[in-house]
């Protein structure tokens, strides 16, 4: 750690805002200039597992284990938040409504808001926190046991036997995710609709019926097609790059989670921006 | 009754007998001359390999004769993985050659494939480079979700493509080659084995695809004595069945002397002594004496501690 030592109390400051200054701007510098390499070659890894794309056939088994892995393992937990959010929403979004007399429209705007937002994205989250960790764990761990060298060495080109099953399998996973997601949100505010505020499944559905288009709902799967994309290639990314041992597979576990969090919200926030916004406006 | 080799009563009248420089303990070891006509199938020339500033290969000059065991020595940081990444072509060196020699004719048909330099070798060659490697990793790499059958057989489906039953039948004589019950182990999971028959089934893995040449990262470290037997046997004996080339990083004394035609010992990144097992017993560097007396004074220590306290 940096010392600043002298006796004059202003000297130390200005010492300090000197030095601490260019640190701080140095480490920034170092930490963008690092991260911008980590981007461009993960970008490199999802392109490299799309060209994989056409063996596919060959890795069939790896694939089929990665969905079920993938799809069923995170079923539960995410059918649980879902649910939850859908009771949650309409207990806070009811009474608004019910206060300006217009509670028929709760269907309506708990369906949307899932369809649209929250089902792409609560999968994203559940499949990240649960999937993809497990994924840059496992690849890190496989680096740093050198099979990842053994399949090289045989000649197995580990992007096509590890790397585009498990991406491909979480671009095929995570649109059901969120349809599961979104229905089961919707279910669960029906059950405070009819419960808390005495409306029927019909006014509830109407409501939907109302409002929800097929744009709502495509866009959402489309998203979650992308956050699959991206959660797979970051893990993936994350685990082939896993050095210095346990600790490195640690460090590289919670970097994945880190990065894919963020770059689900970027991306989501750009296709909500540029693709889901203007989409709405030319489909009514 | 015969001292074991490196031991200090064998030693005790090789140990140096005078002063040697840092430099002369470092100066790297002058290539054999290869007998006429011989053509080595690795040809390592002032190979060179730093990361960062940290300068690991300093000029390796070494030849790989074909059906021959060549061990390599050498001390914790000496360069031995750096090496033996380059042989796998993983590594490309800074400066300096690593020449391969054609694949050598096959039943009557004559090799129609060109020798090469690796540091310079396409996709191609590289792949057809590996085809002809078996590597034994230091934890035999086997890949934790596959079975043995599956762990064994990987290259036979992923590469070869070949039928269910002929994979079967060469698993199970690969592994019986190793010195394993096959039948009872062909579906237990790596997690299921001992250390020693983990290392036998990736030495079976690397047997599968009958290569020219294996490479063996330290493998007989964490054995116990009579699986480290085990596996001494097993080289040899696959040397002497198959006709393979042996290259063989390890610090295992014993078993570089048991089962080497030829030990080469890595310093500082340079190899400073190299030859038939007896010659290289009573080289008198300091650096290889220290190694083979286990001695905790002497160069490899220096070095170590220099290298700490730079660090």
């Amino acid at each position: 750690m940096r010392r600043f030592s002298g006796t004059n109390t202003g000297e130390l400051i200005t010492r300090y805002a000197r030095d601490g200054g260019t640190t701080v701007l140095s480490t920034t510098g170092r930490t963008i200039n690092r991260q911008a390499n980590a981007a461009g070659r993960a970008l490199i890894l999802f392109l490299d597992a799309m060209r994989a794309v056409r063996e596919v056939a060959g890795s069939t088994r790896q694939l089929l284990r990665q969905i079920e892995h993938s799809g069923f393992g995170s079923l539960l937990v995410l059918s649980l938040i879902a649910g939850l959010t859908g009771m949650i929403m309409a207990v806070q979004i009811g009474f608004t409504l019910s206060s300006y007399g217009v509670a028929d429209q709760l269907g309506g705007l708990i369906a949307i808001t899932f369809c649209r937002e929250l089902g792409p994205i609560w999968a994203a989250v559940i499949v990240l926190a649960r999937v993809g960790a497990a994924m840059a764990a496992e690849l890190g761990t496989m680096t740093v046991n050198e099979e990842v060298d053994a399949l090289r060495m045989m000649s197995i080109d580990p992007v096509r036997y590890l790397v585009m099953p498990r991406i491909v399998g979480l671009i095929v996973v995570m649109p059901v995710l969120a349809l599961v997601a979104n229905a089961v949100g919707i279910l669960g505010g029906l059950a405070v609709a009819s419960g808390q505020f005495e409306q029927t499944s019909a006014t509830y559905f109407q409501g939907i019926q109302n409002h929800l288009t097929t744009g709502d709902v495509v866009s959402g799967l489309v998203k979650s097609c992308v956050f699959g994309a991206i959660i797979g290639t970051i893990a993936c990314d994350r685990g082939l790059t896993t050095s210095d041992g346990a600790e490195g597979v640690g460090r590289s576990t919670t970097m994945s989670v880190v990065f894919n969090v963020i770059f689900v919200l970027i991306a989501d926030l750009i296709m909500t921006w540029f693709i889901q916004v203007p989409l709405k406006v030319v489909t009514g | 009754m015969t001292d074991r080799p490196g031991s200090r009563t064998a030693l005790a009248q090789v140990l140096p007998e005078r002063t040697w420089t840092k430099d002369e303990i470092e100066a790297a070891a002058p290539l054999a001359p290869l007998p006429a006509g011989i053509q080595p199938v690795i040809a390592i020339r002032d190979l060179h390999k730093g990361f960062g500033s940290r300068k690991i290969l300093r000029g390796i000059d070494l030849d790989v004769l074909r059906g021959e065991t060549l061990c390599i020595l050498g001390g914790s940081g000496s360069g031995k993985t750096t090496l033996i990444r380059h042989l796998m072509g993983m590594l490309k060196a800074d400066v300096g050659t690593i020449q391969v020699a054609p694949a050598p004719a096959v039943a009557g048909m004559p090799s129609t494939e060109a020798g090469f330099e690796l540091g310079a070798a396409n996709e191609e060659q590289l792949a057809t480079w590996r085809r002809r490697l078996g590597v034994v990793f230091q934890g035999a790499a086997l890949l934790g979700s596959l079975t043995v059958l599956e762990n064994v057989g990987l290259p036979l489906v992923e590469v070869d493509h070949r039928p269910a039953n002929e994979i079967y039948e060469r698993v199970v004589e690969a592994l019986r080659r190793v010195y394993l019950p096959a039948q009872e182990i062909l579906h237990l999971k790596p997690a299921s084995l001992s250390g020693g028959m983990r290392k036998r089934v990736g030495i079976a893995r690397a047997i599968i695809q009958r290569p020219e040449i294996i490479l063996y990262d330290e493998p007989t470290t964490g054995l116990d004595p009579v699986t480290v037997s085990g596996v001494n046997e097993l080289t040899l004996d696959l040397q002497k069945k198959l006709g393979i080339t042996s290259i063989v990083i390890t610090h295992d004394l014993e078993a570089a002397f048991t089962i080497a035609d030829r030990i080469a010992m890595l310093y500082r990144g340079r190899i400073i002594a190299i030859g038939p097992t007896e010659e290289f017993r009573h080289s008198p560097n300091p650096a290889v004496q220290q190694l083979l007396t286990g001695s905790t004074r002497g160069p490899l220590t220096e070095a170590y501690l220099q290298g700490t306290s730079e660090s």
